[in-house]
């Protein structure tokens, strides 16, 4: 346990269950089994155990294969090396001082000890001088507990300090920094690692930390007095090694061994990123993310992390009915079906079903059969997307290129859409691919901050005629690139001409298809709309509407589209969610559903990939899950639907869409044409494009439970005041 | 008495029974955050003067394409010179012009001691108080500087005209003690001497820099020690036979 | 059977007792079994030695003393616990692990700790390996479901030299 790398480098004697030897055994099993491609493996030799790696590869990754694990702060897989903790340092044979093992390349036939005297000398002395400028603030460090500085000074550390200059002159002590209300700062912890001076340069996009100063009196921040406001801000909490940069909101709420954790999906955004629910006392304390290298490697953006503290406010826990004089009155479970099944029973038939955008696979298939039983056909999404049939081919709406390709494209064009604020786990990518991969980005639409630099071709939407016809310069390089793209936001197509668009943006890409690549991808702005198409809701409204319906199920149906005006007047509405938003206001009967931390449910994310959330806490109050709400009305309503657990659902699931029991896996969608499918072609109208989501402020509430979260009230304060500042500072000068 | 032996020997004691004997670290006085202030905030503009933009230009020419971020010290210090001290919106300008984060240009300016981002005096006068001119009485110096402009080490006149400030070894230990005024070293210094320079100043008249005690650069008062004749010729201390 | 092997087999894996015998006295290993049996023994081992296996898939449930609706109605998810984002740690992230479907838990008004009704709510066992995790759950009659597998950990090129490429975007201006 202690002195791990030995007991790891000596893994023959482990038992079976001991993973780390068999695992250990696997790779270089796989790494002497792959045919030798050029450049040829190097051999090293770590702790006396043969490794062979590509040469190129550091100290560290070459022990990393062993499985021995060196100890480091500032390294970080996906952040540039910076090698400036020199935690990392083993002994190398025949080399005079210890190496970086982060930064040093090996070479060929180098024998490093990790756990020699002088490594374990080097490793007592990084962490004494580490601890030496430390404050003692472990009973009151957020971190202590998951805390790197710990756990490495408890394994490596000495046990004995020879601090005596406590004293004479104490330990260093710097100011916190006010960055924002997400991250709380106690910069005296900082060891300046600069890993996250790393992670806003590099990945995020604002160099707005830095270190100022220097040697001992080096702080990082932002120099002047400015809010670290970007939609990743939060990552820098999992990054930061020690207590330097912790979780606001969660700040002395919990220690991390009495959490429990669970793994989940966040639901905020169309991503699909996958977190990690810790709760305690059937509380969600906060949401942490997991690493998935093809949907958001191990980040997670702002609102899915920190809204949680939403799903405690604005909760629907007992079924309401609307009484005669306009108010909603609690009433039982029993009391509140009936009454939905009475309006169902007058309903003949007109009833339909809108999905909004928290609504996930299982109710939604529930939802639909039983408007199916009960003679009705109009089930929509709130979210409107191109009208026809141009749903049918999957490849049409879906991010073709898959979030982790995006990676590699080198052309895209973004249409309509600002990735940076509807999705930022996939403007990550893209700025990946600008950094590494010479991407080259243009957009059609408003003049959008994205966190890289692109190219503005302007708001008109001709312009999408010009760059489909090849006419444009941009065309040229789409058409000459290797992997070219072209993302569409949902928005968008949401317009009049949307399914002109569409059409021509579909059919150029017919032309930019390569080999196992689609060049189509559609950028949807909510959790539920893939899932919705693949199960085979319709889009937009205005179906449900022309129907008539004399009952209408609004399934979370929050975005405030549907107003009560638009319905018939003798519309019995039903509205099953979990939060009480603008669905719940214009509802007849409420019916409360669980959130995403609450249920056990499939959400598709906008590149077509299935993934489940698990439940954490349970639904306060009365509520229940929504596909069992469902299943209890069928009953009462006289048409009870086949399945009783969600075993027998998800397979009723199978049988309508395989992938969607295929959990985690991407299925590609065919590459066929979906143009040819669609409407003819017409025009497309002259409307300048524009994109919702353009600022920061935008980006914070968006749906029901992040509209319902104080903290995300506070984002949005913070970045009104700041811009209020700075345009007060700015009129006083210009005066 | 007895507190003090008590706590003596406790300290003693606290310290492993070795006597140690610590100076307190004399960390850095200088700010490392930046706070606006009205003479120092980023909605002053800055502008570099038609000459200095030249000057920009020339600078920038000498580092190769993509490469321009060497010109970041340069230009920081053509500001400075300009400006007096360095500003934050100077900095903004130096970022503008080579198309930096504003970030990474606090990071270069805080880094360096001679950028000077607090108000400073039109002359810095930068006394040396390390060893070679301790010894050789840069105490009677500061004094002089202090009391003759009523300040303390690191203020600034009322006026905005000088700024005194204690600096480490300038390199002119020959010339023990000695003071630099912006970029001229005045050294060879009595205290009368500081006296006469400081009203110079005053007057804004700047006084020709370099010894005040008559010598030229570091050559020996009085007569050279070396090079006082012609050079030998050639085959001067070879022996008769080569 | 004979005292000397019960105490024999209690103390050590046969083998290797044996094997350190042979190597220090040179001899071929004695099985005690055979050299101390008496005929009758012998006799009786030979009967029993034929024997027919009936494939029964093993299932403890009745006997585990799991009430019946918690061997009926869970559903167990072999997993591997995610890697904790607050840590750069993995020494415990391959590990395969077992978990319960969360049921209610509620705050105990006396203490403010966590009660709930479910007897297995902190059950998680932790295991080698998938199959060992299948085994057990199929054992003990649970209905299991496995999410997830075993990532291999994707090779990344980390290169010092990188940060000073003289391609531009790829050059790191932080430190």
């Amino acid at each position: 346990m202690i002195r791990a790398p030995l007991v790891k480098a000596l893994g023959a004697l482990g038992s079976p269950t001991h993973q780390i030897a068999s695992r250990a055994v696997r790779t270089s099993a796989v790494v002497a089994q792959t045919p030798a491609k050029a450049p040829e493996k190097i051999e090293v030799f770590v702790d006396d155990i043969p490794v062979k790696v590509l040469p190129g590869t550091t100290v560290l990754q070459a022990a990393a294969e062993i499985g021995v694990e060196i100890p480091r702060f500032c390294y970080h897989e996906r952040l540039a090396v910076a090698g400036n903790c020199r935690m990392c340092l083993v002994e190398v044979e025949k080399s005079p001082k210890p190496v970086a093992a982060c930064a040093m390349p090996v070479m060929k036939g180098w024998r490093i000890k990790t756990n020699s005297d002088l490594t374990r000398k080097a490793r007592e002395g990084v962490m004494e001088f580490l601890l030496m400028n430390h404050p003692l603030d472990c009973p009151i460090c957020d971190q202590g507990g998951e805390c790197d500085l710990q756990d490495q000074a408890m394994a490596f550390g000495s046990d004995r300090s020879r601090f005596t200059d406590i004293n004479y002159t104490g330990k260093r002590a710097v100011e916190d920094k006010d960055i924002g209300p997400l991250v709380k700062t106690v910069m005296t912890r900082c060891i300046h690692c600069t890993r996250c001076v790393r992670f806003a340069s590099e990945i995020a996009g604002v160099d707005d930390l830095g270190t100022t100063g220097r040697g001992n009196d080096m702080q990082i921040g932002t120099y002047v007095e400015k809010l670290f406001l970007t939609e990743l801000s939060g990552n820098v909490i999992d990054l930061c090694p020690v207590g330097a940069l912790t979780n606001k909101p969660y700040s002395f709420v919990a220690r991390p061994w009495e959490i429990r954790k669970v793994s989940s999906i966040d639901v905020l955004d169309a991503v699909g990123s996958n977190i990690v629910v810790s709760t305690r006392t059937n509380e969600v304390l906060r949401i942490l993310p997991r690493e998935n290298e093809d949907v958001n490697e191990e980040w997670l953006a702002d609102k899915s992390r920190f809204a949680c503290d939403g799903l405690k406010r604005q909760r629907l826990i007992a079924p309401m009915v609307r009484m005669p004089n306009g108010e909603l009155q609690s009433v039982e479970w029993e009391g509140a079906l009936i009454a939905v099944a009475k309006a169902v029973r007058n309903a003949n038939g007109q009833v339909a079903g809108v999905a909004g955008q928290l609504a996930d696979v299982e109710a939604m298939v529930a939802l639909k059969d039983l408007v199916n039983r009960l003679g009705g056909e109009n089930l929509v999404t709130e979210q409107d997307f191109i009208k026809g049939s141009g749903i049918d081919v999957r490849s049409s709406y879906l991010l073709n290129s898959t979030i982790a390709g995006l990676e590699t494209a080198d052309a895209v064009l973004l249409v309509g859409t600002n990735p940076r604020y509807e999705a930022p786990l996939i403007n990550t990518r893209l700025r990946k691919a600008y950094v590494h991969n010479e991407l080259q980005i243009a957009s059609i639409g408003p003049n959008i901050d994205l966190s890289y630099q692109h190219e503005n071709l302007g708001a008109d939407a001709s312009l999408i005629k010009d760059v489909c016809s090849g006419s444009h310069a941009f065309s040229k390089v789409l058409e000459g690139a290797k992997k070219p793209a072209i993302i569409i936001g949902a928005d968008l197509l949401a317009r009049p001409d949307g399914a002109a668009i569409h059409a021509t943006i579909s059919e150029y890409c017919q032309k930019l298809k390569k080999p196992d690549w689609n060049a189509f991808n559609v950028l949807h702005n909510s959790a539920s709309q893939v899932g919705a198409f693949d199960v085979g809701y319709q889009p937009g409204l205005q179906r449900a509407l022309q129907g008539q319906p004399k009952v209408l199920f609004l399934l979370n149906a929050d975005s405030g589209k549907l107003t009560r005006d638009q319905l018939p007047k003798d519309c019995f509405v039903v509205y099953i969610g979990s939060h009480g938003d603008n669905g719940a206001s214009i509802a007849d009967a409420v019916l409360p559903g669980a959130a995403y931390t609450e249920k056990q449910a499939i959400y598709v994310n906008t590149e077509g990939r299935a993934q489940q959330t698990l439940p954490g806490v349970s639904p306060p109050g009365m509520a229940r899950e929504d596909w069992k709400i469902l299943r209890a009305l069928s009953e009462i309503v006289g048409k009870p639907l086949a399945y009783d657990t969600l075993d027998e659902l998800r397979s009723r699931l199978d049988d309508i869409a395989p992938h969607l029991t295929r959990l985690g896996e991407l299925v590609p969608a065919s590459n066929s044409d979906a143009s040819a499918q669609t409407t003819p072609n017409k025009s497309i109208s002259g409307g300048a494009i524009d994109v919702k989501l353009k600022e920061l402020r935008d980006y914070f509430m968006t749906d029901a439970i992040s509209r319902a979260s104080p903290t995300m009230a506070k984002c949005i304060s913070a970045v009104n005041k700041q811009q209020r500042q700075n345009e007060e500072a700015k009129q006083s000068a210009a005066i | 008495m007895l507190t003090n032996c008590a706590a003596k020997t406790l300290s003693v004691v606290r310290g492993s029974l070795r006597a140690i004997a610590t100076s307190s670290a004399q960390r850095s006085d200088n700010l490392f955050v930046h706070r606006d202030t009205p003479e120092d905030n980023p909605n002053i503009p800055f502008e570099f003067t038609a000459e200095n933009k030249k000057r920009v230009d020339a600078i920038l020419s000498i580092y190769p394409e993509g490469h321009k971020r060497g010109a970041m010290i340069p230009l920081l210090d053509l500001a400075q010179r300009q400006y007096g001290w360095l500003p934050i919106s100077a900095m903004h300008k130096v970022a503008e012009i080579l198309g930096l984060p504003n970030m990474r240009v606090y990071e270069v300016a805080t880094f360096y001691t001679m950028f000077m981002r607090k108000p400073t005096g039109k002359y810095h006068i930068q006394v040396c108080t390390t060893t070679p001119c301790w010894l050789r009485g840069s105490d009677a110096i500061l004094d002089t500087c202090k009391k003759q402009l009523g300040i303390g080490v690191g203020e600034t006149t009322k006026d905005n005209k000088f700024t005194i400030s204690e600096v480490e070894c300038l390199g002119a230990c020959v010339n023990a003690p000695m003071v630099s005024v912006n970029d001229d070293y005045y050294e060879d210094l009595t205290a009368k001497d500081m006296q006469d320079i400081l009203s110079d100043l005053k007057a804004d008249k700047i006084s020709p820099p370099g010894p005040r005690n008559g010598r030229f650069a570091s050559e020996p008062k009085g007569k050279p020690t070396s090079l006082s004749e012609e050079p030998k010729g050639p085959g001067f201390g070879l022996q008769a036979g080569l | 059977m004979s005292l000397i092997r019960q105490v024999l087999c209690r103390a050590t894996p046969t083998m290797q007792f044996t094997a350190r015998w042979a190597s220090s006295q040179d001899i071929a290993p004695i099985d005690l079994d055979k050299a101390l049996a008496r005929p009758e023994d012998v006799e009786q081992r030979n009967k029993l030695s034929g024997k027919i296996t009936v494939p029964v898939a093993v299932n403890l449930s009745p006997i585990s003393g799991v009430p019946e609706e918690h061997v009926k109605e869970r559903r167990v998810r072999i997993h591997i616990p995610p890697k904790n984002a607050m840590q750069s740690g993995t020494d415990n992230i391959n590990t395969w692990q077992i978990d319960f479907d969360n049921r209610e838990r509620w705050e105990n008004p006396l203490m403010g700790w966590a009660s709930t009704g479910d007897p297995l709510s902190n059950m998680n066992v932790q295991f080698g390996s998938k199959e060992e995790a299948i085994t057990y759950c199929e054992r003990n009659g649970w209905r299991y479901y496995v999410d997830g597998e075993l990532k291999e950990k994707k090779e990344r090129v980390k290169n010092y030299g990188v940060n000073f490429a003289w391609n531009k975007r790829t050059r790191v201006s932080t430190k």
